[in-house]
């Protein structure tokens, strides 16, 4: 392997790597706007120049492989001006409109003017040149040509990544600008992530756009529920999970301001798709169920009379491939295996895609670890379930119910779980929302969503990733791990409601997860030993 | 004694503590000659009228041009709120009053405008770092300060009550850094003459009048 030297530093590194691969690699930081590790070299910012051993003039580091006995500095007063020049031409027709731009706080402009360049600009503001503000890409994008800087990293993503081609460069030299063609709005399903690329704030998203500034918002690295392909993603939301953080906003419960994309080479490299994007939407849809109505206990001691009354059998539940893998496994710890998550097509469903890129057709986040924890057994699922408690073979049930973040659940399901209620001596429905079709349950329970309980997912490769919670569930809700840890606590069995020790057990009675905890989780996740074949 | 301009709005004498100490000379004498001073104000305050009280609040003393009153959103020359909903004063408030929702402006060239802009006044601690924080003067401050009302949530301001409210403009805007007091107009108005500061000539101060009856005793 090559070495290289980093201001100094002896570094090994692959052959066929640039230099900012291997300085992010090591944490040498350099500036760059056009370069991004997932969309293809560019070399236009020329922010990234380095001085290396030799070359006569500064190199792009993005641009440049290292060879072996390379010697790079970083830090050196030439690299510097040049920066500080680059930055210049870069901000000299910038329209300085920071407190209205929806990137201002996290713009790359700021942060580089402030550290290499905080120069006065030589065109007063009245001589700028003018171009086209807020104007709309597509339904999600929105592009201010006075903000842009040219990097051309949304060209590069549908280019190189999309390959749909709505983004380009049009005219040349100093009238050159970025736009789309005009019967060809940028509208494919991963439009969104030219926001997050964008370094500058020439591409907003129309969906965030001035709902927030950013400095308010608090990021949690977390993991998207609306495929079983389980892309990471930062939930951006308001800086206390209790009391708002905003001012002037007094929700108690905190608010979801937008979902990035997090990066991980493994899933889904730093991208989302647009319904995954905007599915947070989905828990406003409908109004959140907030009160519990009977406690526990009692539920627990109907339970038990059902068995004392119809044996062992008559109980079960039907949790969803929805909920994470802790809740699962304790269901099926307090119902004695009588659990089953399936309620429709799930399992057929869950490797195949939807698209190239991401997309994948099963729209629960969690099919792989309800059927690693064993949990499709002879009951059949939803439609088996249903035929047992119409023989009256099932006569009490806890059903657990997450909607599809994506999409609508399906008619068919809806429909028979309004059977399945219909036919139950008694039934516990603890659900996030308030659905029609759970008004005939005994006993609803209000249940925390998405990104409002701490756990683990595992995706369709079989990687677990854990999902946080970044808001608090509202009212009495609560994640139905910790229901269920306390309703085996009042059958006896003493359970932490912390995730991460129910985890634990998960990790010594599963051997699949077997070694696992979240600690060796952590951000990007963690794959079992033998990963299953993928289905194309 | 030289007389400065300091925080009143009218000339005040500085006054020398240690030398009005040795000028009253403390002795018996001087504790009768105390009792005259306070018989001669009783007469002239019976009979003469020269009083430094006045009738609160039918009569109100003029305040500095720097006051820090209730606030004021200034507008454009057609009458459309200046704000761009920026954000800076929400940030800056140490007692987070202020409470903004940005909307889409019609005009791409402004782009942002505040659908809600509310101020809790009796949050409100007048620091006045809005003021400071604001990039287009948008947010101003007055001289007024009478924040009476009937019910608790009159003390939240919206964008009408801060843009508009009788008598916002009677005693001219209070704290206003970025402009000079002779440019100092709210609505832009033609017919607004130039704000107009009441004088200080008319009514003494309390602290005038003070030192007119020491500077007499000299």
């Amino acid at each position: 392997m090559p070495k290289i030297t980093i201001n100094g530093q002896i570094y090994e590194a692959e052959k066929g790597r640039t230099i900012i691969q291997v300085a992010d690699d090591v944490g040498v930081q350099i500036p760059r706007y056009c370069y991004h590790p997932d969309i293809g070299i560019e070399g236009s910012c020329r922010m990234c120049l380095v001085e290396v051993k030799g070359a006569p003039k500064l190199m792009p580091s993005c641009a440049t492989p290292i060879a072996d006995n390379m010697e790079v500095r970083t830090e050196t007063e030439r690299v510097h001006q040049a920066v500080r020049y680059a930055m210049e031409f870069l901000l000299l027709h910038h329209p300085i409109d920071c407190p209205v731009c929806d990137q201002s706080g996290e713009c790359w402009l700021q942060d580089y003017y402030m550290a290499h360049a905080g120069h006065d600009s030589r065109y007063p503001l009245g001589q700028k040149t003018r171009r086209k503000k807020a104007s709309d890409l597509g339904p999600l994008v929105k592009l201010d040509q006075e903000r842009c800087i040219l990097c051309t990293r949304c060209v590069r993503f549908t280019r190189n990544v999309t390959k749909t081609n709505e983004i380009q460069v049009f005219s040349r030299g100093h009238t050159s600008a970025i736009g789309i063609f005009e019967d060809k709005p940028l509208n494919n399903p991963y439009s969104g992530n030219v926001v997050d690329v964008c370094p500058v704030g020439a591409l907003t998203s129309s969906d965030f756009r001035f709902k927030v500034r950013v400095w308010f918002l608090k990021g949690t690295a977390s993991v998207c529920g609306g495929c079983s392909t389980g892309c990471n993603l930062r939930v951006d939301h308001s800086a206390r999970a209790a009391g708002g953080g905003i001012p002037g906003y007094s929700a108690t419960d905190g608010k979801i301001y937008r979902t990035v994309g997090r990066r991980n080479v493994e899933v889904n490299k730093s991208w989302l798709c647009d319904e995954g994007r905007l599915s947070f939407h989905t828990l406003e849809r409908w109004p959140r169920l907030r009160h519990a109505s009977v406690d526990l206990s009692t539920i627990h001691a109907r339970f038990e009379s059902i068995r004392k009354q119809h044996g062992e059998d008559a109980v079960a539940a039907l949790g969803s491939a929805g909920n994470t893998n802790e809740a699962l496994f304790l269901l099926k710890k307090y119902f004695n295996g009588r659990v089953d998550f399936r309620l429709g097509q799930e399992v057929e469903l869950y490797q195949q895609r939807q698209d190239e890129l991401l997309r994948r057709l099963d729209k629960h986040a969690n099919t792989q670890g309800a059927l690693d924890l064993a949990l499709a057994g002879g009951l059949h699922g939803l439609r088996g379930m249903r035929e047992l408690a119409e023989q009256k073979k099932i006569r009490g049930m806890w059903i657990s119910f997450h909607p599809q973040l994506v999409g609508e659940d399906p008619p068919e399901t809806v429909g028979e779980l309004e059977r399945l209620l219909a036919a139950l001596e008694f039934s516990v429905v603890s659900t996030t929302h308030e659905f029609e079709w759970a008004r005939s349950a005994s006993v609803i329970l209000p249940m925390a969503a998405w990104a409002e309980e701490r756990g683990t997912y595992t995706n369709y490769a079989g990687r677990v990733q854990i999902t946080a919670r970044a808001v608090m569930p509202p009212g009495d809700a609560r994640p139905l791990h910790g229901l269920m840890a306390e309703m085996l606590n009042l059958a006896g069995v003493q359970v932490s409601t912390d995730p991460g020790a129910i985890f634990d057990w998960i990790s010594r009675e599963t051997p699949l997860y077997s070694g696992m905890d979240y600690e060796t989780i952590g951000m990007l996740g963690a794959a079992p030993a033998q990963t299953p074949q993928e289905v194309v | 004694m030289t007389p400065v301009r300091g925080g009143y709005a009218v000339d005040v004498p500085v006054i020398n503590v240690s030398e009005r100490a040795r000028l009253e000379n403390a002795t018996v004498w001087s504790t009768f000659q105390a009792f005259a001073v306070t018989l001669r104000r009783l007469f002239t305050s019976l009979f003469k009228g020269d009083t430094p009280t006045i009738s609160y609040p039918e009569q109100t003393r003029p305040y500095s041009e720097r006051f820090r009153g209730t606030h004021i959103l200034t507008v454009r020359n057609d009458g459309s709120l200046k704000c761009v909903a920026c954000y800076m004063c929400a940030t800056i408030c140490p007692a987070e009053c202020i409470y903004i929702e940005a909307g889409e402006h019609p005009n791409p060239e402004v782009e942002k405008f505040p659908l809600r802009f509310d101020i809790d006044m009796m949050r409100c601690i007048y620091c006045g770092f809005c003021v400071d924080a604001c990039p287009e003067e948008a947010i101003i401050m007055s001289r007024e300060h009478h924040q009476s009302v009937y019910n608790r949530s009159e003390t939240i301001y919206t964008i009408e009550k801060l843009m508009q409210r009788p008598g916002i403009d009677a005693n001219g805007p209070g704290y206003r850094p970025n402009k000079t007091m002779a440019e100092a107009r709210i609505f832009n108005k033609e017919e607004q003459k130039e704000c107009a500061f009441p004088s200080a000539i008319q009514e003494r101060h309390p602290a005038v009048l003070y030192e007119s009856m020491i500077r007499r005793r000299e």
